[in-house]
């Protein structure tokens, strides 16, 4: 007695030490970026790091509608002005004011140092003269008050040159002054936000910040509405769209699972009891995770929460087997060495995805396997000391047996199921494995459509194409893409790309710019060469004295780098195309509108430009996903070997192995054949869930094969062997009714696995091994 | 009797010339409702010429001389314009909705711009437009209107309401007889402007 309460103290103690570490200690992550993988190739670090934290993903598309156009260019006015002022962002692009005006007398300081066209014979009295004239062209044009302020200090038009090319890169439509939808029904608006695209969390507040500020405008016609697009509003609505599915399908199924248990044992006490099982595992799994990570992610949660619903077996498996001859303990230890042996293998599943490399694998893993053990170890030495003595369980069915005597003369269909899936896949239509992440996207395609509409509309690439120029400095890079420059121009020109934003076009190397200062005249060379293109012109005596003041001081100037731009919105441009990362350079140049990417590929490879690669990022992701899907289920079938030594050791049997093996090797083949004539092509959530199915498989098969004395003792493993499955469809069932399909596809999965390794567990079960047989 | 009855006789012949005189002028007047921007734009509307030649002076700060162009103006109903400098270089500006083609055969420039990019001349092309389509109401929303003179001999001052437009536009005052323009001058904020003087009819030199 006094042990027994000093085990149930130790315990109490354990949890409620692990409950403090859970709501003090514990650290819930919801960015989704912190599941990705790091990248084993230098292009997927890239693409992830893009991913994370670049400019693809920090970009929000903003469209009000709803109004008349003029009612919608005062709405984008107001609003942009307001976004400004919030200062949560780094650019709120409405179509007003493309440069700010630190930029603009950036740009002009510096016209000398970035103007491509400075070169040894840019200022003869030939070339300046042309210039000049143009100047007059320009002064008798319409647009004359717009040009005329940078004549005296720019005759040779430097700076609109350079402006031209910094604001070229807009593509949407302009009513008064506002950028619009072609149709005059939307006003649009970009903006750059400073936190990540994947923290959901920052993302959220942003966008509930901006719906506030536009529901806030002064005098805005009730009439319009603001739409919202962009991979941070993807990651909110997906994380709300989990959490929400998350928390209905968690509770319909623990609500289904009680009912069940209840009805299956008529007993208020057990059902409470199994509760100890699972809430023990959740908790260590829970403690495990953060103490290994630092933090646990909400997804990990969510699914590791579901995946240890498995746990409850152990309870079943002890309350199956009381009976009111033994007490608990007892019957416990009459069934610890099957349940040990399942326990094992089925950790050893599960540290496949431990060992798969992919973070968010890997926390699910590791939280099952801590969870797993918990649960175990606390329903061997806790949660029979807890079972009231004197309790007598309901009698369990007596037909079972008989049935399952049936059952058994049908073995041959299990062989036989495992080689028709077999033929059934290898002449499937439907490709085994999903190669495109997008299928699995859980965003609408209302919003992939609004999405794709915004970015047509504002001329935004759609960030699939990437040409890569890498080097070990910056300047490295510069001159390598100042190098490919021509060839980019030449592929737009031919129509293989509509457009492209290339670093080097906005910052020149250090060694151009260098070349254009010695390019310069000295001022008294210039000056005389002026004298002669000014002859017979019309311009006023003196006025180019700031144009002599400025080419001498571009001589001296010091050249100008990322830096230089701090703080000024090209900077940020800068910054987004040009990335340090573990101290190489890359320039990363978007482009848009690709006609034919395979020829792109050819074409750039036909460069032999080095350090310069096409990156298309959809296969490149893909390619991730398919190379960690691999790993997967190559760690997956080694520790299918380990499982079979092992079991062969603890059954101290090969001949077990095959009534043991064969059912949860056919259901998985099974599985895998029904999911494929579904349409459905596995992907990595799928490998992962059929660890989960091995390890079922395994329980169920090891129960199976029990060697029991009495029929009663074989009724209650069976009937316990059906609640435990029962329970399992059950919550996996649920699971598979979601609309995301990533929920859908695990659920679906183990759903329909424990089915079949039931039954085939139960076609095979050892006649040899029971005294019925 | 200090005036005699020949004078008398003359100074009734001159007080009725002087009231037929006012007789002819008010039968001109008269019938038309009173001289307003509307009537003024309902008239350019209607003696609108599809091609009038100018020529056009610019005075800037920057230049000892004014510079001068010569060429062309057409307006196609509903909304296409055109200016085309033929002397003494060729270039070309033709507004259709928004979009502006820009033309220059010296810098060797064909492109489009989008007209909202460029509020001068925003403001010009709808000062234009209104005008010679007879939208009085579009014009007095871009614009303070003031009209002044007679039916003869008007002069109507076009300032910008909106501050886009007040930064490059100071005013654009146009002059006139009937739904005839005969100048357009326009001043830039800093002083310094172009008047355009509008002919009649196509001059023969003038081509596409």
């Amino acid at each position: 007695m006094i042990q027994r309460l000093g085990v149930v103290a130790l315990w109490a103690a354990a949890m409620a030490c692990g409950l403090w570490l859970v709501t003090t200690k514990v650290s819930v992550h919801s960015e989704l970026a912190d599941l990705l993988p790091e990248g084993t190739t230098a292009t997927q670090r890239l693409l992830l790091t893009q991913v994370r934290t670049g400019i693809a993903g920090r970009i929000l598309l903003l469209a009000i509608e709803g109004g008349e156009p003029d009612a919608l260019v005062q709405a984008s006015r107001e609003f942009g002005q307001q976004l400004r002022a919030t200062g949560q962002f780094d650019v709120v692009g409405n179509g007003e004011q493309a440069l700010a005006k630190l930029d603009k007398e950036l740009l002009f300081r510096s016209r000398y140092l970035l103007s491509r066209r400075v070169s040894l014979d840019a200022f003869s009295a030939d070339a300046l003269r042309h210039g000049l004239e143009q100047r007059l062209d320009d002064l008798r044009s319409p647009l004359a008050s717009l040009v005329k302020e940078t004549i005296p200090g720019d005759p040779t038009g430097e700076f609109l040159d350079i402006l031209a090319g910094w604001s070229g890169q807009e593509g949407a439509e302009k009513y008064r002054g506002v950028w619009m939808s072609g149709d005059h029904a939307r006003a649009l608006l970009v903006v750059e936000t400073r936190a990540a695209g994947f923290d959901a969390d920052a993302q959220a507040a942003i966008q509930q910040d901006i719906r506030k500020t536009f529901e806030a405008l002064p005098d805005r016609p009730a009439s319009l509405r603001l739409l919202m697009s962009g991979p941070g509003v993807f990651a909110v609505k997906t994380k709300h769209r989990i959490e929400a599915e998350v928390w209905w399908l968690s509770t319909a199924a623990s609500t289904l699972v009680l009912l069940f248990l209840f009805a299956s044992y008529r007993s208020v006490t057990l059902v409470l009891l199994s509760l100890i099982p699972l809430s023990t595992g959740i908790v260590a799994g829970i403690v495990a995770v953060n103490g290994w990570f630092g933090f646990i992610h909400g997804i990990t949660l969510g699914f590791g929460i579901t995946l240890l619903g498995i746990v409850d077996d152990y309870p079943i498996h002890l309350f199956s087997h009381l009976h009111a001859r033994g007490s608990a303990p007892v019957a416990m230890r009459a069934i610890w060495p099957t349940m040990r042996l399942g326990v094992l293998t089925t950790v050893m599943g599960f540290s496949s995805l431990l060992l798969a490399g992919f973070p968010a694998l890997a926390q699910l893993g590791l939280f099952a396997v801590a969870g797993l053990i918990a649960a175990a170890l606390v329903t061997r030495w806790v949660l029979p000391l807890c079972v009231p003595a004197a309790f007598t369980p309901r009698a369990v069915p007596r037909g079972i047996v008989p049935t399952l005597a049936q059952l058994s003369k049908a073995r041959w269909l299990v062989p036989a199921a495992a080689i028709l899936a077999t033929f059934a896949l290898l002449w499937s239509d439907t490709p085994l494995w999903q190669t495109d992440l997008a299928s699995l996207s859980p965003v609408s395609e209302a919003g992939k459509r609004l999405d794709q509409q915004l970015r047509g509309e504002l001329g935004a690439p759609d960030v699939r194409d990437l040409l890569v120029i890498e080097g070990p400095t910056a300047e490295d890079v510069l001159q390598r893409g100042e190098a490919v420059m021509a060839q980019l121009e030449q592929l737009r020109a031919e129509g293989l790309v509509a457009g492209y934003d290339l670093v080097s076009t906005y910052l020149p190397s250090r060694r151009s710019q260098q070349a254009r200062q010695q390019s310069l005249p000295e001022r008294s060379v210039l000056a005389s060469n002026l004298q002669i293109a000014l002859a017979g012109l019309p311009f006023a005596p003196g006025l180019f004295a700031p144009f002599l003041d400025a080419v001498e001081s571009a001589r001296t100037q010091s050249v100008l780098d990322r830096e230089a731009f701090r703080g000024t919105a090209l900077g940020l441009k800068l910054a987004t195309l040009l990335v340090e990362q573990q101290g190489r350079w890359t320039a990363v140049v978007p482009l848009r509108g690709v006609a034919d990417r395979p020829r792109l590929g050819e074409a750039v490879v036909a460069w032999q430009a080095s350090g310069v690669a096409y990156v298309d990022l959809k296969e490149e992701s893909n390619r991730l996903m398919t190379a960690y899907r691999d790993r997967t289920v190559a760690v997956a079938a080694w520790g299918l070997l380990a499982i079979a030594v092992v079991l062969a050791v603890g059954l101290r049997s090969v001949a077990v192995l095959w009534p043991v093996l064969m059912p949860m090797l056919s259901a998985l083949l099974v599985v895998a054949a029904l999911l494929n004539a579904m349409g459905e092509s596995l992907s990595l959530f799928h490998v992962a869930t059929f660890l989960l199915v091995i390890g079922l498989g395994l329980d169920y098969a090891l129960f199976f094969n029990r060697p029991e004395g009495a029929d009663d003792d074989r009724a209650r493993t069976l009937y316990g062997l059906l609640v435990c499955s029962m329970t399992t469809i059950l919550v996996f069932g649920v699971l598979a009714c979601s609309m995301i399909p990533l929920l859908h596809a695990i659920g679906i999965t183990a759903a329909a696995g424990s089915f079949c390794c039931l039954l085939f567990g139960g076609m095979m079960a050892g006649r040899e091994l029971s005294p019925n047989g | 009797m200090i005036f005699g009855r020949p004078l008398r006789k003359a100074l009734t012949g001159v007080l009725f010339v002087l009231l037929l005189d006012s007789a002819t002028l008010a039968a001109v007047d008269m019938p038309s409702a009173p001289w307003t921007v509307e009537a003024l734009v309902a008239l350019l509307k209607e003696q609108r010429e599809p091609s009038m030649a100018f020529e056009e002076a610019t005075y800037s700060s920057l230049l000892t001389e004014p510079l001068k162009v010569r060429g062309q103006l057409r307006f196609t109903p509903p909304a296409t314009m055109e200016k085309a400098i033929t002397d003494p270089f060729r270039e070309r500006y033709v507004i259709e909705g928004e979009r502006v083609l820009f033309e220059s055969e010296r810098k060797k420039i064909k492109r489009t711009i989008s007209l909202e990019d460029y509020p001068a001349l925003r403001s010009f092309v709808a000062a234009f437009r209104a005008s010679f389509t007879g939208d009085a109401a579009q014009l007095q929303k871009v614009y303070e209107t003031t009209l002044d003179g007679t039916r003869r001999q008007w002069t109507l001052l076009l300032r910008p309401r909106e501050k886009t437009g007040q930064s490059m536009v100071d005013y654009i005052l146009f002059t006139g007889s009937e739904g005839r323009v005969a100048t357009i001058a326009i001043r830039s904020p800093d002083g310094d402007r172009s008047v355009m003087t509008l002919l009649p009819g196509a001059s023969p030199g003038a081509v596409r």
